[in-house]
């Protein structure tokens, strides 16, 4: 290998070494005993690494159905976004018809609007349609968005009108190009919207406290909060909780990395 | 919509009408149901007690549910107290409030001023309730106008913790805890270790930049925070905390800081605790509910040792400690049938036998005195000598305006406010006066502010 390769590499490790250092004290912290934390210096590495906390996890919250919950609606949300926002950007982006520009910066104007401005209508709806405790009521309000509609519209315009006219010609109908050619060819958009879309719901906090009464509906991040002890935090404890909860987004950002990188650069360059 | 608008301004009206029969307020016993309402078949109360104390919390509504067969509890659990506060305001803009809530100390005024309460005062009136069995301390902080607003729950009080094999290893006596403002900053100059290269290995004294240890500080040297009784006697129009006694206080904790025998931590309370059970610092100040914690933590490392709070030199006769933590609320927008159920489940978890088992279980003060004598409290005592000294602190601090507290509508802010104050003086951006004053001057806009929003 040449020097300046190794050099590379040695900067990378680095440079992923820091990057991680949370996630790896995290994990670390989640294997020792109370008193172990509390000695300074801090030590790295548990000296007798116990699943103590973990099985404190299990006892004192319902992890694997919050697990589940959050799963449930994230997943929900994510093909709720993209149906309407493919099917809202394709109409952005192909179709044309009177105001359609007007109507495109109204739908942005929408992301300027601060989500804690729409909180109390939005519960008051929920409420009075009976959705308190449902995962409906966790995943509709989510089920469209401003930001993945313009991703998408972005990427769409990026599909040769050329394609759009032969389908015509050869007789396509508006909704038979959208599902035959630019579902397919958006496929990396559609990605990004989908992880960045399933991230965010699964991260919630205030919307699952304030719409769930019963512990069976909470979610992951409720479950946190209940880890938290309101007068003694115990690291062990939330560290080995906040692990349980980021395993499953970490295998999906494994997963859908590459689908989500090469989506988030779409739009910046051309070609 | 315009329903809601109509259910709330009757509320008004009725609440009014009620005030106006009672002549000079003595008796507000007509806001609560009358006596003969029935309680409804289920009731609903949010609490922000998660772990340790969460349990102790499902423990209670357990035995109420048990104890008979009229009403059903629920307990729900929404957050920390700051959580509970902002989803309690979203249910009440659409009436989805639970009949009975526990908010945190400081949110007092801003409960009262919501005039979503029915005042405890009201039922303990109608039934003749007895409340001498409880604790002082305890009460006389939920009282605005003495009258009992919501039910005390789960209180604590600042105690000054050390470490004891510290204490030994410097010669003080570890049996007598330091407590004035000189004997600490004496104590931490003994306890302050450096090593060869001349970095401090261990502070004498680490309190965390915390508005409340400012407040337990003020009130321990019997001076006020705020106006008209600390708000007691009447809404605070102004906080006067900038005096003598809070000057003393900042110029304390500067010199130790300077002098390098106080840590500071910095606004972090974890941090603090963190650096003592480290032994970075071998006395700091906090909850008396962080106790139980400590004790696992520092098991087999060092002794823990619990003093009083300290105060100035002059141990001022009319200073003592103020208690924290939370009470319970009944809402105004139930039903009378619910509200009915909330007080019979507030009288059973406030009887001696549950009030000893929550102490046993969670470290809190028992709200009646007599939950001492009971098994779980005497067990509790005999495990943990050390609360002998938190409690003689609540017994022994004499009951005034100072020692009830303040009560403030912007007291969040207000504590936040004191925080950046002592900061900006420990870190030397401004001298204490000039800090007192610029707080004082900022916090007294604020209460303005809110006291017109909500005349």
């Amino acid at each position: 290998m040449k020097l300046g390769t190794l050099a590379k590499y040695a900067l990378l490790v680095v440079a992923s070494i820091i990057v991680a250092f949370p996630l790896l004290v995290a994990l670390s912290y989640s294997f020792m005993s109370e008193s172990e934390i509390a000695t300074f210096p801090p030590p790295v590495f548990p000296a007798q690494p116990s699943l103590d906390n973990y099985s404190q996890v299990f006892a004192t919250i319902p992890i694997v159905r919050y697990l589940l919950n959050s799963f449930v609606v994230s997943t929900a949300v994510v093909v709720g976004q993209l149906i309407t926002a493919s099917l809202a950007a394709y109409a952005f982006s192909f179709l044309v018809f009177r105001g359609r520009q007007v109507l495109f910066f109204l739908f942005l104007s929408t992301l300027m609007i601060p989500w804690e401005a729409t909180i109390i209508p939005n519960y008051m709806t929920i409420r009075t349609i009976g959705w308190l405790d449902t995962y409906q009521g966790l995943a509709v309000p989510f089920m469209a968005t401003a930001f993945g509609t313009f991703l998408l519209r972005q990427a769409f315009l990026q599909i040769p009108r050329e394609l759009w006219d032969a389908a015509r010609i050869d007789g396509a109908s508006t909704f038979r190009f959208l599902i035959s050619t630019v579902i397919p060819l958006s496929r990396p958009a559609l990605g990004t919207i989908a992880i960045y879309g399933f991230l965010s719901t699964y991260n919630q906090y205030f919307w699952p406290l304030l719409i769930t009464n019963q512990p069976l509906m909470r979610t992951t991040q409720v479950g946190i909060a209940q880890l938290r002890f309101e007068e003694t935090l115990r690291w062990g404890l939330v560290m080995a909780g906040v692990i349980m909860v980021a395993i499953p987004t970490l295998a999906l950002l494994v997963v859908g990395q590459r689908q989500l990188i090469r989506g988030l650069t779409a739009g910046a360059v051309k070609g | 919509m315009r329903r809601l608008a109509t259910l709330a301004l009757a509320f008004t009206m009725v609440a009014t009408a009620c005030g106006g029969l009672a002549p000079g307020g003595s008796d507000s016993s007509a806001l609560a149901p009358a006596k003969d309402v029935a309680p409804a078949a289920t009731m609903t109360w949010w609490h922000a007690m998660s772990g340790v104390n969460g349990d102790a919390v499902n423990k209670i509504v357990a035995g109420f549910n048990s104890s008979q067969s009229k009403i059903k509890v629920e307990a729900i659990f929404q957050g920390n107290y700051d959580d509970l506060l902002a989803k309690l305001n979203t249910a009440i803009a659409s009436n989805a409030a639970p009949a009975l809530v526990q908010v945190y100390d400081i949110g007092q005024r801003y409960m009262y001023d919501s005039a979503q309460v029915v005042p405890m005062q009201a039922f303990i009136d109608r039934d003749k309730f007895n409340t001498s069995d409880f604790e002082p301390a305890v009460i006389n902080y939920y009282k605005y106008q003495d009258k009992l607003q919501s039910m005390p729950f789960n209180a604590s009080t600042p105690v000054l913790y050390y470490n004891k094999d510290a204490f030994k290893e410097v010669g003080l006596d570890p049996a007598k805890p330091p407590v004035t403002f000189t004997e600490i900053a004496d104590a931490a100059k003994k306890l302050t270790k450096k090593d060869a290269s001349g970095q401090t290995t261990r502070y004498g004294f680490g309190p965390s930049i915390y508005g409340w240890l400012f407040e337990q500080l003020m009130a321990t040297s019997g001076a006020l925070y705020a106006d008209n009784g600390n708000g007691r006697d009447n809404r605070s129009t102004k906080v006067v905390y900038n005096s003598a006694a809070g000057k003393a206080i900042l110029d304390w904790w500067k010199a130790g800081v300077d002098g390098g025998y106080f840590y500071n931590p910095g606004i972090d309370n974890d941090g603090a605790a963190n650096a003592f059970n480290a032994q970075k610092s071998a006395m700091y100040i906090e909850s008396t509910a962080r106790m139980r914690g400590h004790i696992t933590t520092i098991a087999g490392k060092f002794e823990l040792g619990i003093g009083l709070y300290p105060r100035p030199d002059s141990k001022p006769k009319e200073g003592g400690n103020i208690i924290g933590g939370a009470s319970l609320y009944i809402m105004k927008s139930r039903p009378p049938a619910e509200q009915q159920a909330a007080w019979e489940f507030v009288k059973y978890a406030m009887s001696s036998a549950v009030q000893a088992q929550w102490q046993s279980d969670t470290g809190y003060y028992p709200v009646v005195k007599s939950a001492y004598d009971q098994a779980p409290s005497k067990d509790f005592s005999t495990k943990y000598p050390q609360f002998q000294v938190a409690i003689s602190e609540i017994r022994d601090s004499p009951q005034n305006r100072s020692t009830n507290g303040a009560v403030l509508g912007v007291m969040p802010q207000a504590r936040q406010r004191t925080q950046k104050m002592i900061e900006s003086v420990l870190l030397g951006q401004a001298t204490s006066q000039a800090a007192l004053d610029a707080a004082v001057t900022e916090m007294n806009a604020a209460i303005d502010k809110y006291n017109k929003a909500n005349p």
